[in-house]
């Protein structure tokens, strides 16, 4: 693992709004607020073809610890979209424990 | 990762097991509405966690693959296929699973180069003959106009709900700046007899789609081909019923590839 990774809560969430920093500019919604509550596609309007680029960029940072597909292997696509950050951090730091 | 086919790149997701020489399945996507993440959220991880080779792919227009304005006739979408198996160093046959519009490209590529093909599995789809030209030409023709309307967007919205309205705002924009729903009428057709796909075929149909007028005419014209009907279902087989179609196309495959290696 690299130095830089964060495994806590708040440092996982900072990562994780990095990330996905780089999606949103593509659409010029670089300013948008991201916190625990924000939900992925009512939000910040990203759809699951984005989910899929995200799962890419969470692999590439944490490795293959974070396995994305098990995460949402057992849930609906809707339950997909609806998605929070605040789930997906703390599936993340659960992961990485 | 991307892949550079032709003049365009495709984004191509794919999940490869430890063990070498597994079967390699391809999933495709459906026109418009869809992307390569209906089958990373649904068939994908289970596929690879069964020990398949799984490549998914965004079709060109779609997705996170490049969006050229023209070249979306049945045929170039086939030729990208091919042009992605090529650059992937797939030359062993391969199982074809297509959604929708998909399934027509499965059956496309199964016609014109059945060497490629081990088998189809066509989810609510349709055999690319000519009356499927006419059928979807139309039927984009009259959407083309349409979803770029607010009054169009709203209607959505109040019947489907946000996600759908902005999935339709998108497949507007798609029908706007592409020629995709003139290329549908100018694609090349297959044999309506159907002669021309010698391959194993599956196809998955819910008894309350539009499409279940294709299930008497593939048993009529493909022999030997399996369909399957799920009750009280409409078009969306693949996302509202993603376990029975993970089971069903699971062993289909398994099935398919004993008979291969006898």
């Amino acid at each position: 693992m690299s130095v830089d990774v964060q495994t806590t809560e708040a440092g996982v969430l900072e990562d994780l709004t990095g990330m996905l920093r780089v999606l949103l500019e593509e659409y010029g919604l670089e300013d948008a607020e991201i916190t625990m509550a924000t939900k992925f596609h009512e939000d910040l309007e990203l759809e699951s073809i984005d989910l899929v680029t995200l799962s890419g960029l969470l692999r590439e940072h944490y490795g293959d610890r974070i396995n994305f597909a098990t995460f949402i292997a057992d849930k609906e696509l809707d339950e997909i979209i609806a998605l929070t950050v605040g789930e997906l951090v703390i599936f993340v730091v659960e992961a990485l424990r | 990762m991307k892949v550079r086919v032709g003049e365009i790149d495709l984004h191509v997701q794919r999940l490869s097991p430890d063990a070498e020489r597994a079967p390699v399945v391809v999933l495709v996507h459906g026109m418009l509405y869809d992307s390569l993440a209906s089958y990373y959220f649904t068939l994908g991880p289970a596929f690879a966690a069964a020990g398949l080779d799984v490549i998914m792919y965004d079709l060109r227009g779609h997705g996170r693959s490049s969006r050229p304005t023209t070249g979306y006739r049945l045929e170039e979408h086939i030729d990208d296929l091919v042009g992605l198996l090529d650059a992937l160093e797939i030359d062993e046959p391969v199982h074809l699973v297509g959604n929708s519009y998909g399934g027509s490209i499965a059956f496309g590529l199964a016609a014109a180069q059945p060497e490629r093909v081990a088998s189809v599995v066509a989810i609510e789809a349709e055999p690319p003959v000519e009356a499927w030209s006419q059928r979807l030409g139309d039927g984009l023709a009259r959407a083309k106009p349409w979803l770029i309307t607010d009054e169009a967007i709203d209607l959505i919205k109040q019947a489907k709900g946000d996600h759908e309205a902005r999935l339709s705002r998108g497949a507007g924009k798609l029908l706007q700046t592409t020629t995709i729903a003139e290329d549908v009428l100018l694609s090349r057709t297959i044999d309506p007899g159907l002669a021309d796909i010698r391959c194993p075929v599956l196809a998955l149909y819910g008894d309350e789609s539009v499409l279940m007028e294709q299930v008497d005419y593939l048993k009529a014209n493909l022999i030997g081909c399996r369909v399957v009907v799920l009750p009280e279902q409409g078009h969306s087989v693949l996302i509202e019923r993603t376990a029975e179609t993970s089971s069903l196309v699971l062993d289909w495959v398994r099935e398919q590839s004993l008979v291969e290696a006898e």
